[in-house]
Order: C-alpha cells, then sequence, then structure tokens
C-alpha cells in the first residue's frame, strides 16, 4: 500500500473555514454598521476586552467572526499588536471625566448628586415578542430633566479621604512613557499596579465576573460596598511633535471603586475599562480589593486571578485541547500498560525501587 | 519635526506579520534563553492571528528568525499534513514568502509540536518546539512566583519525591511525554510534550533548540552541544516508550517511535509517526532514489551521545 | 488576499545580524559576520525603547537614541557597548541579573581582535568537547574579572566584534587562559 502524505490537512482546514463563513454570507459596510449602531455594549465589551478602541473595527471583528466573542477579542488583539504606537496619551483623572452616569450605594446622596444616567437596572425584562410579529419597538423620547447634570463629578473616595476614612494611593508621578505596558512586557510577580489594572481593563468580563463572584459569595475576605460606578467619555490628549496639546477624540470608559472595612480605616478596590461595562468593573474592582493578603492559589490571589481573566490565553488553551494530542496519548498509555504488566507479573526483588 | 518623520511608511503587514519592537523583544530574549541553557526566560508575548495554545509561541519564535530564504517545515504529531501544521505552514509562507518542505533534510528551521523528527538535525538547523506548558514543577507547584524561586534555588526535591512516589507505586515513573530533564547541570526544564522516545535526541545535539510558550510567555533553549539529561534514579534508568519492537504496517520499518491505530476487529496497527520518514521508508523501498538521512536511533535503539 | 510582503532592507539587514548575534551565541568561540561592520547590526537587531543601554563610545549615542532606548549608567543598563576596553573595571558595574531572574544580566558588547593576543580554552554548552580561540584588544585582567562576576546561572553575556566578525561569550562557558 502506497503511503502518499496528501496534503489532506491543507484541504481540509480551507473547506472547514469556507463551511464556517458559508452560514454569515458575504459582510458589507453596511453589516458592520449595523452592528456598531445596535450593539453598542457588545462593541464596548469587545473593545475593553481587546484593549483597542474603535467601534468599527470592532463590529467588524464581530461581522467576520460571526459574533464568537473569543475570536473577535483576538482577531482585534492579533491586529493590535501590529500598530505602530504613536503616542501615550496624557492620564486621565476622574473629576475630569465627562460623566453620563455616576452612583454610589455607599451613600444616599452624594457631592455632584446620584445620576443614574443610561441603564436597564430598573427595566422590567420582558421580551418585545411582538417585534417578531411585525410591531417595531420604539423606545420613548428621553425627557430632558430641567437642569442639565454636571458634566463633571468629584469622586466619591475623595470626599472620604477628605474625611479621613480611606487613604487614597499616593499619586504615580511616573511619565507616561514610562508606564509599564502589559503588552510590551510580561506580568510577573508581585505585579506592577500598572500591570495589574491594565490586564484587569482588557479581562474576560464572564472570567472575571466568575472569580469576582466567588469573592463576593464569600471566597473573599472583603465584602464590597460600591463606592461609585462611572459610566463616562474621557478626552484622549495628545501632543504635537510641535508640542502643541490637542484632544483625539473621546472615548467611552467605565469604572468601579469598591471599600470595604479593614481596621479603622475603608480599603479601596478600584477597575478601569475602555467601553461602558458594569458587570466586570464591579467584579474587577472587588478582585483588586480582596487581592491584599490573598492566600496564594486562592481565587483573589493576583498571580490566580490575573492568568486566569485573560481571555484570549484562557479560550485559546480551552479549545486547543481539541487539537491531536496522540503523541503524547500514546507516551501515557506506553507507561500506563508497562505498570500495569509489572503489577500482573510476580515480583522479584529487583523490581522494587531503592530507598 | 511631523508625526511622518517619526514613524515609517504605513505597510497592510510587516514582513513577518510581526513589527519590528516584537521581533526586538523575541530577539533579546531567545538570546539570554541561549546564554542559560534550560532557563525559562519570561517575554512579552504578542497576540498572532492563532489562537493561544495553538503554537503562538513557536510561530513568534519562526517569524522573528525567517527571511525569504529560510526553508521551513513544520509538524505536529510528526505528521507534516496535520490540520495545525498545514495551517501554520500556510501562514509563515503567506507572511515570509519562504519556501516550505516536508523533508528534514532540506529544512533550516522546523517548528513542530510534540515531535522531533527521526533523522539526525544537524548544525545548520533550528528546531523551534511548540509548549503548552513551561513550568516542569507545574505538577508539584501551580504557583507561577515559587516554582520560579525553586529554580531559582535549584529546590528540585519535589519533582524527585514525585518521580520517587511514583516508582513506589506503580514500580515505574509514569511520566509520559514532556519528561522532565535536567540542563547543563542547573536548569530543570520540561522539553515539551515530545514522548520520552525524543528527549535523547536534545543530549549533546547539533541543532539549536528553542522552546517558546506564547500563552505562557516564557522562553527557553538547548543549544547545541549541551547536555540534556532526563531526571533518574542511579539504579532505575530512563526507560522511552516500547516502541523499538514495532513494525509500521504501511513502510515494513521498524525501530522508529509509532503511532498506534485501533482497528475494528480489536487489534491494533502502527504506523511511523515521523510521517515524512515513513514515506521515505517507502519511497525506498520502491526502489525510488530518495535521500534519507542518518536517524538518531538504529534497530530501536539510540547511540549514547556522552 | 494579501500579497506576500516583501522584506525592507532595514529588516534584512537585522534579521542577518540576529541570525549572527544567535549563530555566535549557540556556538562559543565559533566566529559569525554580521552584514555590517561594528556595533551598527546589534544596536539595529536588539535596541528598542523597551532597553536601557549604557554606551562607552559617543560615536554611537545617535544611533542608540535614535532607538528609542534609554541611555542609562552601567548598572542599571541591559545592554552595554563598552568600544575598545583601556581598563577592566566596567565590567565590575554590569547587572548580572538575579537567581529569580537570571535574564536580567546584560548583555555586553566590546570591540577586540581575533585571531592572535591571549589563548583561551573554552569548554560549555554550545562547544562540542573543548576549542581554542585567541583574542586581543582587551585589558588584561578582563578574563579574570568575568569569572569573577559570573555566578552561574546570574552574569552577562559577551559579543566581541572585530569589524564585521563577532564571537559569542554567554556567560555559560568556562574559560580558561592557555
Amino acid at each position: 500500500m502506497a503511503y502518499v502524505a496528501t496534503r489532506g490537512g491543507a484541504r481540509a482546514i480551507e473547506q472547514a473555514e469556507r463551511l464556517f463563513r458559508t452560514e454569515m454570507g458575504a459582510i458589507d459596510a453596511a453589516r458592520v454598521a449595523e452592528i456598531r449602531a445596535a450593539m453598542p455594549y457588545l462593541i464596548d465589551r469587545v473593545m475593553g476586552e481587546a484593549s483597542l478602541y474603535d467601534e468599527d473595527i470592532a463590529a467588524l471583528a464581530l461581522a467576520q467572526t460571526g459574533g464568537d466573542l473569543y475570536e473577535a477579542v483576538l482577531l482585534l488583539r492579533a491586529w493590535r499588536t501590529t500598530q505602530p504606537r504613536l503616542q501615550v496619551a496624557e492620564p486621565v483623572a476622574q473629576d475630569g471625566l465627562f460623566t453620563h452616569r455616576r452612583i454610589s450605594a455607599a451613600f444616599k446622596d452624594i457631592p455632584g448628586g446620584q445620576l443614574l444616567g443610561p441603564t436597564l437596572d430598573y427595566s422590567h425584562r420582558l421580551l418585545a415578542s411582538e417585534v417578531l410579529t411585525g410591531t417595531p419597538f420604539a423606545p420613548k423620547p428621553v425627557d430632558a430633566a430641567p437642569t442639565p447634570a454636571p458634566a463633571t463629578q468629584p469622586s466619591v473616595a475623595a470626599w472620604q479621604a477628605a474625611n479621613d476614612l480611606v487613604d487614597l494611593p499616593e499619586p504615580d508621578m511616573t511619565r507616561p512613557d514610562d508606564i509599564p505596558d502589559v503588552t510590551r512586557e510580561p506580568v510577573l510577580f508581585p505585579s506592577k499596579r500598572a500591570h495589574t489594572l491594565q490586564s484587569l481593563a482588557r479581562a474576560d468580563t464572564g472570567g472575571t465576573l466568575a472569580l469576582g463572584y466567588a469573592a463576593m459569595r464569600g471566597y473573599g475576605k472583603a465584602h464590597p460596598t460600591v463606592n461609585e460606578l462611572r459610566l463616562a467619555e474621557a478626552e484622549v490628549m495628545v501632543k504635537h511633535p510641535k508640542g502643541t496639546e490637542f484632544s483625539a477624540g473621546r472615548v467611552k470608559v467605565s469604572q468601579a471603586e469598591v471599600v470595604s472595612k479593614s481596621g479603622d480605616k475603608l480599603s479601596l478596590g478600584f477597575a478601569a475599562t475602555l467601553g461602558w461595562n458594569e458587570v466586570k468593573c464591579i467584579s474587577a474592582a472587588t478582585l483588586d480589593l480582596n487581592s491584599k493578603g490573598a492566600a496564594k492559589g486562592s481565587a483573589t490571589e493576583e498571580e490566580f486571578f490575573l492568568y486566569h481573566t485573560e481571555g484570549v490565553e484562557s479560550s485559546g488553551f480551552c479549545i486547543h485541547f481539541k487539537l491531536p494530542h496522540y503523541v503524547t496519548f500514546q507516551s501515557s498509555l506506553d507507561a500506563m500498560r508497562d505498570a500495569n504488566a509489572q503489577k500482573a507479573a510476580p515480583q522479584t526483588p529487583d523490581q522494587e525501587p531503592a530507598e | 519635526m511631523s508625526l511622518s518623520s517619526l514613524t515609517k511608511p504605513w505597510q497592510p503587514m510587516s514582513y513577518g506579520f510581526l513589527d519590528a519592537s516584537a521581533k526586538r523583544e523575541i530577539r533579546r530574549k531567545m538570546l539570554k534563553a541561549v546564554a542559560v541553557p534550560g532557563c525559562q526566560m519570561p517575554y512579552a508575548s504578542r497576540e498572532v492571528p492563532m489562537a493561544r495554545g495553538w503554537g503562538t509561541g513557536g510561530l513568534q519564535v519562526s517569524l522573528t528568525l525567517i527571511n525569504p530564504k529560510t526553508c521551513v517545515k513544520v509538524i505536529d504529531q510528526g505528521a507534516d499534513d496535520s490540520v495545525n501544521a498545514a495551517s501554520i505552514r500556510r501562514f509563515l509562507a503567506q507572511v515570509s514568502g519562504a519556501p516550505t518542505t516536508l523533508d528534514t533534510l532540506k529544512a533550516n528551521l522546523i517548528q513542530s509540536r510534540h515531535r522531533i523528527p527521526e533523522e539526525k538535525l544537524t548544525a545548520h538547523q533550528t528546531l523551534v518546539l511548540q509548549v503548552p506548558n513551561p513550568e516542569p514543577l507545574r505538577s508539584v507547584q501551580p504557583n507561577m512566583s515559587i516554582a520560579r524561586q525553586m529554580h531559582g534555588d535549584a529546590d528540585y526535591g519535589r519533582m524527585w519525591l514525585q518521580l520517587y512516589e511514583q516508582i513506589v507505586r506503580s514500580g515505574r515513573v509514569m511520566q509520559g511525554a514532556s519528561y522532565p530533564a535536567m540542563v547543563n547541570g542547573r536548569h530543570v526544564m520540561t522539553p515539551s510534550p515530545i514522548p520520552r522516545w525524543d528527549v535523547p535526541k536534545l543530549h549533546m545535539a547539533q541543532h539549536l533548540t528553542i522552546l517558546s510558550a506564547g500563552r505562557e510567555k516564557r522562553i527557553y533553549a538547548v543549544p547545541p552541544h549541551t547536555r540534556v539529561e532526563p531526571l533518574v534514579f542511579d539504579d532505575v534508568p530512563y526507560r522511552v516508550e516500547d516502541h523499538g519492537d514495532l513494525t509500521c504496517h504501511r513502510s515494513g520499518a521498524r525501530g522508529f517511535f509509532m503511532n498506534e491505530i485501533p482497528l475494528p476487529d480489536g487489534s491494533a496497527a502502527h504506523e511511523i509517526s515521523d510521517s515524512e520518514y515513513g514515506v521515505k521508508t517507502i519511497r525506498t523501498r520502491d526502489g525510488e532514489a530518495v535521500e534519507t538521512g542518518d536517524t538518531w536511533y538504529i534497530n530501536g535503539l539510540i547511540e549514547d551521545a556522552t | 488576499m494579501q500579497p506576500v510582503p516583501q522584506p525592507t532592507a532595514d529588516e534584512t539587514r537585522a534579521n542577518a545580524s540576529f541570525a549572527a548575534l544567535l549563530s555566535a551565541l549557540s556556538r562559543p568561540g565559533q566566529i559569525q559576520t554580521l552584514p555590517t561592520s561594528g556595533e551598527a547590526g546589534v544596536i539595529e537587531a536588539l535596541l528598542d525603547r523597551e532597553c536601557r543601554v549604557a554606551c562607552a563610545d559617543p560615536r554611537l549615542l545617535p544611533q542608540v537614541m535614535q532607538t528609542g532606548a534609554l541611555i542609562a549608567e552601567i548598572p542599571q543598563a541591559d545592554h552595554v557597548f563598552l568600544g575598545q576596553m583601556t581598563t577592566a573595571a566596567p565590567l565590575n558595574d554590569i547587572c548580572i541579573g538575579s537567581d529569580l531572574y537570571p535574564d536580567a544580566g546584560a548583555t555586553v558588547v566590546v570591540n577586540a581582535t581575533f585571531d592572535n593576543g591571549v589563548r583561551l580554552g573554552l569548554t560549555g554548552p554550545g562547544i562540542d568537547g573543548e576549542t581554542t580561540v585567541q583574542i586581543a584588544g582587551l585589558p588584561a585582567d578582563f578574563w579574570q574579572l568575568r569569572k569573577q562576576r559570573i555566578r552561574y546561572p546570574m552574569g552577562f553575556d559577551l559579543f566581541l566584534l572585530d569589524g564585521a566578525r563577532v564571537m559569542g561569550l554567554p556567560r555559560s562557558t568556562t574559560l580558561e587562559v592557555l
């Protein structure tokens, strides 16, 4: 029998991809635009996990992957990594954020006020099934408030610090260009603060929720109180080579501060991400709150949660088990069969291991 | 000064996909890996257009080394036409224009998952092994920071204890693939999940081996002429898979690592795992003039390189 | 489908420089050839804004700074260019990394002359048994100081340059003055 190494592999993968794409059909600019317009929160989630802010490119990634989120994020990350870095923008301060929504669970009212903003929190989760039978679901227009909310809001932690309830972290004076970048160096532990916050910002939403929820249920030491949750837009300030500072545009950001009592002060957990993603920010801030002094190997230990909420790595490794492993399997079988054969055979003294 | 003077003309894709800074990072860490054989060097592993765990570490090394004259071979489980090998080979060719080959002897750069070819590699070849888990201590210490400290202290007691316990319980070391090996007498490394059959091929080899884990962001190396000694006890010798006496049902060759193919009648057939070596064997048998290299194993036994 | 990208001249040069450096370090004592003479190829292939560089030869500074690398003192530098050395003293300050992170040990580039001068016997990874090389143009106590500073796996890795020729001496190489 001839043993010809057919190039079956090459043909098979080509056809398998075609099969996958057939269902979605051709992708055009209109489809991308529709995804962008219809799914802003999905776009936000994907942009956050990809750490790449561009709604059109995110929508394209969703179109191209048929909405497989892990594939979409990988596609964006792989594209992002090849893009040149022209500038590091100026830091964004909480009280400079153009704030759409800012709420606190810690106080009934806060300086600047509770600002509900856009949310489904108090909506009744009822399917608009009439849409399927031909009645469009048209949202009612917003009635503007008599006075507009202030565009910027101070942080709740700032008020607490002024009242000696919490110690704010020392201002980090690192020049923007020198901030450690998790996409340019590996995370090593104990992790640099910048690496922790960046990793959480691009962490997988579901993974962050799973571990954050474990901490909330009691596997963490600290029970979070949401000091503030904020959805906002941040001005991206960059410098022209001539020295002029200018805004390159605004990006949506979300952030959460959570606190818990720790001795005679409150301790603070923080997370922020590109795009509006409340679940991720609260979960990530809860993990941050719990990480100090967490036991090695526990879900709230920094090494544990940063490694295991990395969506591109974890999803990739998970699906890699689909790859053939017959060589490693063969190797294990060999050891197992030999051990079983030895057990079946009468023991001779020289088979005993040395002490 | 203008923005354009600070950057380069836009290209849809860099040569070899990776941008210059990604390549420089890999280069710097490859040099450190060679300087301390077997020691895992952390590196800023970039995302590439393949999923993590699918050879992204090996791919980044290959993309850094490749140029239009590099002759590339890619195998997975020993086979050139395995789907993922085909995918990686196609990508490498597409982004570099480098020629590809199935012939081990013709390749300058061999990227492999889980196998080392049966024909001996020579000084002009570089082997890039894809590594899922670079940490040999993971089974005794899953925490990376503690494991790193153990490597720093050359504290391999728990590793030895694990092997000892296996011998006590099962009468032999139960480690299948990824058999831990001491490199240059100092660092214990995992040779990636190559079978035990392949580990001796790294010992005092002619070629350079780079092992790269993209997801775990670690790179390590075995330079040529470097000691790679599987961890064994003096009185329990290292044992490769019992494949020396198996016969390939396609080529009739004996004495190489085999794939076991279950048959409907309950029995099993075997075929050479190194697919291109199997092809060469058949062609030689059929009277074709095929150049076959020296093999590490002769009659199912490996020569002692020390 | 996108066409196969073509390597730029920079890319081709950096790729060839690195091939020479990798071969040199993998096979200590064997001389490799860089595509260009002197340090330029090393700088181009290895350095960018992630690096901290100490540079004894001011003529290299413009090229080093153009890579975006930070200019540093020797103890803080991950890449050290010592040029033509008159005293071996700078070796005292070179970062050798730590037990935990041996990769922090610096890469050191020095000018030398091959094929005459001190005879050295080399053993270690990358060397088939033992090899002998001859190197001139280095301070008398250079080799002794190198030996003192290396505490394997901590240490620094040397590239000796003689024009476009390069020899690598990783910290794993044991070296005996014959």
